[in-house]
């Protein structure tokens, strides 16, 4: 037998033709595998630094920059803060969020529909860790691909609200499942769409019991403060 | 919906593996797909035969094994399929979280893998 095949899971198949052969080659590869990796990299290198990272995700125009707006100025006298946003393009929300004086690095993804763990590290190359206690990454405006790809944070928050409709938690139900925190934004507006937040909160207890749940209006600030505690922060 | 990038990386662990064997080509590709990742088949094979061109595996076929969602109540015990919801509004039938038989929440033991199997190399 030649060195050719010393690989126990390469096994020789057939001739394929003149000095041509045919190998099968067993790899069982998780292809999430690389990204789950990557994933826990971050993370401990976080928690070496004794940050904390929250991962905010959440549908397109559900609220995510504005809570992301809000937290900040209610947590940047407590700690020293950074936002990772990500968007397919543009850096306009990140611009929304570094006039609150905090640091705020764009992560565009170009056409991809979530961030990954390779884009996280990117950016955490790019800023000083040491100078900061708290990381939000607001992750692309999207409630199917984010659950796919953890990023190393350690706690995830979900917004939708409630012009997107009354049945949002039950047609997601993966991302609600992965999530600590979960927000029902635009609050103000539940009895002019005719959604009722009890019957959003109850689908969303119904997919994870420990999720807590806040109805928050994000541009006033009402109940931010439920997110700050939900966060434990 | 990130049917690209997974189809980039089942692309790219495949050269990887050719590389490595010294292949001349790639004959065949099988991965298992569960159906609880939400990836749409066809649009996995669309951006396999873009991807594909003008690399070892321009002549590759891929074949994919579709696993179905397995779930596990821990409230009656349950063990099996999820109900599935059909929803116009979606491309595919929507999953519930829910226990078939006794609507408690389930823990999913399969349908959520992305797995390249094996792959056949000609040198």
């Amino acid at each position: 037998m030649s060195e050719k095949t010393s690989n126990p899971s390469m096994k020789e198949v057939v001739e394929a033709g003149e000095g041509e052969e045919i190998y099968d080659i067993e790899l069982d590869e998780d292809l999430l595998r690389a990204n789950k990796e990557i994933a826990e990299e971050n993370r401990i290198l976080l928690e070496s630094k004794n940050v904390l990272a929250v991962d905010i995700m959440g549908s397109i125009g559900s609220g995510k920059t504005s809570l992301i707006v809000k937290l900040v100025e209610a947590l940047k006298e407590k700690y020293r803060i950074a936002v990772f946003k990500g968007d397919l393009t543009t850096t306009i929300d990140a611009e929304r969020i570094s006039k609150h004086g905090v640091e705020a690095v764009p992560i565009n993804t170009g056409k991809e529909c979530h961030l990954d763990a390779n884009l996280i590290r990117k950016a955490l190359s790019r800023i000083n860790i040491d100078d900061i206690d708290l990381l939000f990454i607001e992750n692309v405006g999207n409630l199917i691909c984010p659950s796919e790809f953890p990023l190393g944070s350690h706690k995830r928050v979900v917004v939708v609200s409630v012009t997107e409709g009354p049945y949002m938690a039950v047609k997601h139900p993966f991302i609600f499942a992965d999530a600590d925190v979960a927000v029902i934004n635009k609050m103000d507006l539940a009895e002019a769409m005719d959604v009722s937040i009890e019957k959003l909160e109850r689908d969303i207890k119904g997919l994870n019991a420990s999720v807590k749940v806040v109805a928050t209006n994000c541009r006033s600030g009402e109940n931010v403060i439920e997110v700050v505690r939900a966060l434990r922060l | 919906m990130h049917e690209f990038a997974m189809t980039t990386q089942i692309v790219e662990t495949a050269l990887k593996e050719a590389e490595k064997h010294e292949a001349k080509q790639v004959k065949d590709i099988y991965v298992v797909i569960g159906s609880l990742t939400f990836l749409s088949l066809e649009q996995v094979r669309f951006a396999f035969d873009v991807l594909k061109k003008d690399t070892l595996l321009n002549d590759a076929n891929l074949h994919i094994e579709e696993k179905p969602g397995y779930v596990k109540c821990s409230s009656c015990g349950y063990e099996g399929r999820l109900k599935l919801e059909d929803d116009p509004a979606y491309h595919i039938p929507v999953p519930l979280l829910r226990c078939p038989k006794c609507e408690a929440r389930v823990e999913i033991i399969e349908g959520r893998e992305c797995t390249l199997r094996r792959v056949k190399i000609i040198r």
